[in-house]
């Protein structure tokens, strides 16, 4: 394997790795989910505060 | 909590609670229906539907849990105190402010004596230990954080002077109300049942302290801890229906004091039809840690 090579592919990695916390960490499924959903099915979404 | 519990139930969870920093954001939210619910302070509720915007108060989310904290080490001991001081509140239009106004007048001292600033709730606490305010009034639980981190003192619990204070409800925009009030009523429910299961004693308050902290509010338990059960009746969570003499008295003092310009009526801001349809509920059958809850 070329230096080229290995340096491509561990910018891939680093790419897929960033994209793969970024997707676990930063995405609201449940909300992303939940918008997809007809009108009449969605669950409501309510904001709070984290004061009593 | 109501979120925690119902996670548990056949049912599964019933919404999707989203975190805020500040009554602010979650009114743009809810006038741009990116939340189609959301707990606030009362009179912020009252001057919105004041405005126009489609929401109404359809249920309370406690009663009580606020208090006025001032230097541990100051110079305060009385409300008399207060004069010449600046005060944080957490907007202009909250309960927390009412409640300054309430307690000035009745030691009477003007308004335009003491310094009210608008501060987020996060923030009073450091705000106070640094000296840069004098005083705050809000909701727990920052008046437990600046007593648990040793440089706070309570000065006056809200319900000393308004026995019957309430402070953040829960609003629901009306075209949710008109589409779908069943998963209103769902909604509702489940926090009327919440409120019994936490009055059901200190075990309870605890281990909602613990899954609270840890999972919604990103702050340490102890601390939730302390508000929910020092003493316990600090914040309680029964009843939360909407009464009109409570409300009557808010807009009241809202016009009193400068932050409604109009009259307007409890039937036009609040909806009782959810809070009446939850009156029979129990709480909760769900035990701390367990799997289950029904």
């Amino acid at each position: 394997m070329t230096e080229m090579k290995k340096f491509l592919l561990a910018v891939s990695a680093g790419v897929v790795g960033v994209t793969a916390l970024h997707l676990a960490y930063n995405m609201n499924w449940s909300d992303i989910r939940n918008s997809r959903l007809p009108p009449d099915q969605r669950k409501l979404n309510v904001a709070f505060i984290p004061v009593t | 909590m109501t979120d925690y519990i119902s996670r548990h139930s056949d049912a599964g969870n019933l919404f999707l609670p989203r975190l805020f920093q500040g009554f602010p954001e979650i009114k743009e939210a809810l006038i741009s229906d990116k939340m189609q619910a959301g707990f606030m302070v009362a009179p912020m509720a009252i001057a919105l539907r004041s405005q126009g915007v489609p929401i109404r108060i359809v249920y309370l989310g406690h009663r009580y849990g606020s208090a006025v904290v001032v230097r541990k080490d100051g110079r305060i001991h009385t409300p008399a105190d207060l004069r010449g001081r600046t005060i944080a509140v957490p907007s202009r239009f909250s309960d927390e402010r009412l409640i300054v106004f309430r307690v000035l007048k009745k030691f009477g001292i003007p308004i335009s004596d003491v310094k009210l600033v608008e501060m987020a709730p996060p923030d009073v606490s450091g705000a106070l230990a640094a000296g840069a305010i004098d005083a705050f009034s809000m909701g727990e639980p920052y008046p437990s954080q600046a007593e648990m981190g040793g440089y706070g003192r309570v000065l006056f619990h809200a319900r000393e002077y308004w026995p019957d204070y309430i402070s953040c409800v829960l609003v629901v925009r009306q075209d949710a109300i008109d589409r779908r009030p069943q998963v209103v009523q769902t909604l509702v429910d489940g926090i009327a049942r919440s409120g019994l299961w936490l009055e059901k004693g200190r075990p309870y308050r605890e281990y909602a302290a613990d899954f609270v902290g840890r999972f919604y509010y990103r702050q340490d338990p102890a601390l939730l801890r302390w508000a929910l059960t020092n003493p316990l009746d600090r914040v309680m969570y029964t009843p939360l229906s909407p009464y009109k003499p409570d409300f009557d008295y808010i807009r009241d003092m809202m016009r009193e004091t400068g932050v409604l310009d109009r009259g307007i009526e409890f039937q036009d801001y609040v909806d009782t039809t959810f809070a009446e349809g939850a009156r029979h509920k129990t709480a909760w059958i769900y035990e701390p840690g367990s799997e289950h809850a029904r």
